[in-house]
C-alpha cells in the first residue's frame, strides 16, 4: 500500500540552514549539510531543501550545495528548491542527484519552461510549491518577490490539472513556525479537490497532522522549524502519528551500549 | 572488505553518486565507467537511470553498450537494473514514442494504468519465490516513476500495489530489475541492494 | 566575505561562525532572543521545568534523577545549585577530563561535589590517543580543543545510556545565547546534529578517522556518540536551564562566589574573571587560535552578551575588546611540552591558520591584523579617544591557586 510521506525542510539563506517565521524572521541554525545529514538518519521520508534568496536575487539554483550533498552519500530521495529558470536548469538539477524539482518563480515567470520540464523530465519529478493563505473567505496565492498577493489564475490550474506538474507543496507562509498555525483551509478551501497536496508552514501539531493525513488530497505533510528543536524530531511525530499511513519510526543502531539489543 | 567489485554503467543519464555510496558503504568496490573492458572487470553490472526512456536507450546505443549488455546476459553475467534502468532491460518502451529495449526481460514498459504517476513508499510483494528477495517481502521502497513493466507473468518476481498492482521487481536468471530506487531506500534499500549482490554473484 | 556587517546594538558580525541573521533594523538574532530574558514570565518557566522534570524524579532512591555534566568552571556551580537545591532532584555529576586542568579549577570541581555533596564519576581518555588526535587537530583545523569538546558532549550521553538515567541537565545553550540560534519559547533539547555542527566543528570521531591516517579506532571510538537505537530505548533526553531560567552567568558566577565560595581569576585577553578558570589554554592558546581563524575571540563573546544585559555600552565593549585581543600568550610553553612540539614548528603551525581575510603578513613574523574590531569604522577617532575601560568583574584568585603553572594530572594520587 502506497504510504503517505513526512517530509523534512532544510530552509537555505544566504548559505546558511534558517529557521524561517512567516517568511520574514530568521534564526541562523547552521550548516545545510549537517542538517539534511541528519534527517537522512532519522529516516525522514523525502528531504526538501529550498534555498529561498536565488530567484530574488537573480542567481539560478544552488548547483554547487547539490553537489556537495550527493558527497554526503545519502540514502533519502531528494527534493531541491530556490531560484529553477529553465528547462536546463531543472535538467541539471536532476543530473546533480536530485529526485524531484520544486518550482515556485517560473509559475509567475514562464510557464512554458514548466511544461518543457515536465515533458523533459516526467510530471512525477516536478513539485509546484504555492505560498497561500486564507483571506476573507478566499484562497491568496503569495508572489513572494514582489510581496504581493492575489486569486490562483486559471493558467496555474490548468498547468496543475492537466497533470503537468504531480503535486503542490502548498504553504501556510504566514504561520510558518507557529506551533499549531497551520490553517486548514489552506487544504480544504484549495481550488483543486483532486491533486496531491504537500501541506506545511506552521505544522507541529499532531492532532492537525492527522486530520490532513486522512484527506485524500493529502499525500504528504512537510515540517520544517520544529525539527531542529528535539533529538529525533522524525520519529516522535511518526510515533504519535501510529494509526496513520505512515512508514514506521526508525532507530538507526551501529554500536550499540547496551548488552542485550 | 569484500573483494566484490561492482559495475555502475556510465552513460551519461542521471546521477550514480547514491548508487555508488550504496555499494561502498555496504563494503563492495565500486567502478564507474561505458568502458567495456572496465566493466568486464567487475563481478556484478549495474544500470542505473533516470528521465525518459528514448533518450536513455540513444545514450546507450551512442556508446556501443546495447550489444555489450545483450551478450554479457547470454552468458549468465549478473546484471541489476534499477527504476529506468529496470524499465531498459524489457523489450520496449510506449514512453514518448515506441522505443526498442535491450530486451534482456521480454515485456513492454506502458504508461501506469489507473493513476498517471507512483510516487513515495509503497511495499513489495513477493508473488514468486526467490531466495533473492525473500527478505524483502513485506517491505517498503521509494518509487517514482509513471510507466511502468508488463510481460509475463514469469518473470514478475515482485508487485506493489497503486492499488492496481504493478510490476515492481523482475528477473530472468542472472538479470534483475527493480521499479523502485533502493538507493533511496534507506536501510530496507541497503539490505536489499545486499542481498541481490551477494546472491547473484555468489549464484 | 566583503559583505560582514555588523549588528547596531552588539559586537557580533554576519561571519559568525554559529550562523547569524540580521533583520530590517539591523538587530541581530542573537539580540532579538536576548530581548526575551525581559518579556518572558520567568515564573511560569520555572513551573514548566518542574513539570518537565516530574516523571523523572525516582520515587525509590535506587537510581539517580538526572546527570549533570560539570567542570570547575563555567555555570557548574548553579547549574548543580538549580538542579540539588531547586529542584529537588539526585543528580550523578559527570566530568571530563581536559588535561589542561589548572589547580584552581580542580580546586573548584572538588569544591563543588563536596558543598553540594553530590556523586560524580570521571572520564579519562588515554593520553597517546588524545595527544594523537590534538597532534592532527592542531595542524589541520588549527584546534586544540576538539578532544575536550567531543568528550565533554559525549561522556554524559554515554553515561546516560549505560547507566540508564535517560535525564541530562545542562545550562545554557549556546547557540540561542549567543546568535539566538532559538528561541527560549522553543524549549531547544541537546541534539547530536548541534554537537556535529557546532561543536565538534562538523567532524564526529568516525569522520576523524577516515581524515587522519594516523588515527585508528582505538583512538576515537570514546568520542562517539551512542546509536538512535540506544538512546531511544533508554530515552535519553539532553535539557537546558537556560529555557526556563533567566540566564545571566555573571550574577550567576557572582552568587554562587559568595554562597558557594566559588573562585575566580583575572585572565590577559578578556575582562571576565568568572568562566574557563578550570583551563590553562582556553582563555589562551586556544583562544588566540580563534581570532587567527575567525578575525575576534572570547573577549567579543563577553562584551556582546554584557552589552545585551546593559552593563557595558557598545563603546566600552569595543574599548575592552581592543584592549584585550591582541594580548600576549602565558601558557604557550606549557602547552609545546604536553603535546612534543618544537617553539617554532608550533608557531608555523599557528601561522597556517590565520585567515587571510583577517591577517597580512608584512614581514617575517610580523603580521597586520583586520579583524572585527578593526572593521566597525571608527578606527580613526578610536585611537584618539582612549575610552573608559569599566572593571565589572572581579577575580578572587589565581589559575595556579599558589601552586605552579602546570597541568594538575587526574588521578594522580597525593602527593
Amino acid at each position: 500500500m502506497l504510504k503517505k510521506r513526512v517530509v523534512g525542510v532544510v530552509t537555505i539563506k544566504n548559505g546558511w540552514a534558517v529557521q524561517s517565521f512567516g517568511y520574514r524572521q530568521y534564526l541562523p541554525l547552521g550548516k545545510p549539510e549537517h542538517l539534511v545529514e541528519n534527517l537522512d538518519r532519522w529516516g525522514a521520508d523525502e528531504i526538501l531543501v529550498q534555498v529561498i534568496d536565488r530567484s530574488a536575487n537573480n542567481l539560478g539554483p544552488d548547483f554547487e550545495l547539490l553537489e556537495r550533498l550527493g558527497g554526503l552519500g545519502l540514502e533519502t530521495p531528494l527534493i531541491y528548491a530556490g531560484g529553477i529558470r529553465s528547462e536546463s536548469d531543472g535538467v541539471k538539477l536532476i543530473q546533480l542527484g536530485a529526485d524531484r524539482i520544486v518550482i515556485d518563480s517560473l509559475l509567475h515567470d514562464d510557464l512554458s519552461s514548466v511544461r518543457q520540464l515536465s515533458a523533459r523530465l516526467g510530471a512525477q519529478a516536478l513539485i509546484a510549491s504555492m505560498p497561500l493563505s486564507w483571506q476573507d473567505g478566499a484562497i491568496e496565492w503569495l508572489n513572494y518577490r514582489q510581496r504581493s498577493a492575489s486569486l490562483i489564475s486559471p493558467e496555474i490550474m490548468n498547468i496543475i490539472e492537466s497533470g503537468v506538474i504531480s503535486e503542490v507543496l502548498v504553504t501556510d507562509w504566514m504561520h510558518e513556525g507557529k506551533s499549531g498555525g497551520f490553517d486548514q483551509n489552506i487544504v480544504s478551501q484549495f481550488p483543486l479537490q483532486n491533486v496531491p497536496l504537500i501541506a506545511f508552514g506552521g505544522l507541529n501539531a499532531t492532532e492537525q497532522m492527522a486530520i490532513l493525513l486522512q484527506q485524500s488530497n493529502v499525500s504528504a505533510i512537510a515540517v520544517g522549524n520544529f525539527l531542529s528543536y528535539k533529538e529525533h524530531a522524525i520519529q516522535k511525530f511518526k510515533e504519535l502519528l501510529a494509526d496513520m499511513p505512515l512508514r514506521l519510526a526508525v532507530y538507526e543502531s551501529k554500536w550499540s551500549l547496551l548488552a542485550d539489543v | 572488505m569484500s573483494y566484490t567489485t561492482v559495475g555502475i554503467v556510465d552513460y551519461g543519464i542521471g546521477n550514480h553518486t547514491s548508487v555508488m555510496h550504496s555499494f561502498r558503504d555496504l563494503g563492495f568496490r565500486v567502478r564507474i565507467s561505458a568502458g567495456i573492458k572496465v566493466l568486464s572487470s567487475t563481478d556484478i553490472l549495474v544500470l542505473p537511470g533516470v528521465g525518459a526512456f528514448p533518450s536513455a536507450m540513444h545514450a546507450l546505443h551512442q556508446r556501443d553498450l546495447v550489444g555489450y549488455l545483450q551478450e554479457q546476459a547470454r552468458e549468465q553475467r549478473p546484471i541489476i537494473g534499477i527504476c529506468l534502468g529496470m524499465q531498459l532491460l524489457a523489450s520496449a518502451s510506449h514512453e514518448h514514442h515506441f522505443t526498442t529495449g535491450l530486451n534482456l526481460i521480454p515485456g513492454e514498459v506502458m504508461p501506469l494504468t489507473h493513476s498517471k504517476w507512483h510516487i513515495g513508499w509503497n511495499t513489495v510483494e513477493c508473488i514468486q519465490e526467490d531466495p533473492l528477495l525473500q527478505a524483502s517481502d513485506g517491505e517498503s521502497f521509494y518509487f517514482n516513476h509513471s510507466f511502468s513493466y508488463q510481460g509475463p507473468a514469469e518473470y514478475q518476481v515482485c508487485i506493489s500495489r497503486h492499488p492496481e498492482p504493478l510490476t515492481s521487481v523482475i528477473r530472468r536468471g542472472s538479470v534483475v530489475g527493480v521499479q523502485f530506487h533502493p538507493e533511496k531506500s534507506q536501510a530496507t534499500g541497503r539490505t536489499l541492494l545486499k542481498n541481490l549482490v551477494e546472491g547473484l554473484v555468489h549464484a | 566575505m566583503s559583505d560582514i556587517q555588523f549588528c547596531k546594538r552588539c559586537l557580533y558580525s554576519t561571519i559568525h561562525p554559529l550562523g547569524l541573521t540580521l533583520d530590517e533594523e539591523g538587530i541581530c538574532s542573537g539580540c532579538r532572543i536576548h530581548e526575551e530574558k525581559d518579556s518572558l514570565d520567568w515564573t511560569a518557566r520555572w513551573e514548566m521545568l518542574e513539570r518537565l522534570v516530574k516523571p523523572y524524579r525516582n520515587q525509590d532512591a535506587k537510581n539517580y534523577d538526572c546527570i549533570v555534566p560539570v567542570t570547575g568552571a563555567q555555570d557548574s556551580y548553579y547549574i548543580v545549585h538549580l538542579v540539588k537545591e531547586r529542584l529537588g532532584l539526585n543528580p550523578l555529576l559527570v566530568t571530563y577530563n581536559k588535561y589542561f586542568n589548572t589547580p584552581l579549577g580542580i580546586r573548584n570541581l572538588a569544591n563543588l561535589r563536596i558543598r553540594f555533596n553530590c556523586d560524580i564519576l570521571y572520564q579519562n581518555v588515554n593520553p597517546v590517543s588524545v595527544k594523537k588526535i590534538t597532534r592532527s587537530t592542531l595542524r589541520r583545523f588549527g584546534s586544540i580543543y576538539w578532544p575536550i569538546l567531543a568528550g565533554q558532549t559525549v561522556f554524559p550521553v554515554q553515561t546516560a545510556v549505560r547507566y540508564q538515567i535517560p535525564l541530562i541537565i545542562w545550562g545554557a545553550h549556546q547557540g540561542l545565547e549567543q546568535v539566538g540560534m532559538f528561541s527560549h519559547e522553543h524549549e531547544v533539547e541537546m541534539t547530536r546534529r548541534y554537537r556535529k555542527d557546532h561543536d565538534l566543528m562538523g567532524h564526529e570521531a568516525d569522520d576523524l578517522m577516515s581524515i587522519f591516517d594516523t588515527l585508528q579506532e582505538k583512538d576515537i571510538w570514546q568520542y562517539r556518540y551512542p546509536d538512535d537505537h540506544d538512546l531511544n530505548a533508554v530515552g535519553v533526553r539532553g535539557i537546558y536551564l537556560g529555557n526556563y531560567v533567566r540566564w545571566d552567568p555573571k550574577a550567576q558566577h557572582e552568587q554562587m562566589m559568595r554562597e558557594y565560595d566559588y573562585r575566580t581569576a583575572a585572565f590577559n585577553r578578556t575582562f571576565d574573571c568568572y568562566d574557563y578558570v578550570d583551563c590553562f589554554n582556553y582563555m589562551d592558546l586556544h583562544d588566540h587560535l580563534k581570532l587567527y581563524k575567525h578575525g575576534y575571540s572570547k573577549v567579543t563573546d563577553h562584551a556582546s552578551r554584557e552589552i545585551r544585559f546593559g552593563r557595558l555600552t557598545r563603546n566600552e565593549g569595543l574599548a575592552l575588546v581592543r584592549k584585550h585581543e591582541q594580548a600576549p600568550l602565558k601558557h604557550l610553553d606549557q602547552f609545546r611540552e604536553w603535546l612534543g612540539v618544537t617553539s617554532g614548528a608550533m608557531q608555523f603551525l599557528m601561522d597556517r591558520h590565520r585567515n587571510p581575510e583577517f591577517w597580512k603578513q608584512i614581514d617575517i613574523g610580523k603580521w597586520e591584523f583586520n579583524g572585527w574590531s578593526a572593521r566597525h569604522g571608527d578606527e580613526e577617532s578610536a585611537a584618539n579617544e582612549s575610552p573608559e575601560c569599566p572593571d565589572i568583574f572581579e577575580g578572587n584568585d589565581s589559575l595556579e591557586c599558589g601552586r605552579d603553572a602546570k597541568y594538575i594530572t587526574i588521578g594522580k594520587g597525593w602527593p
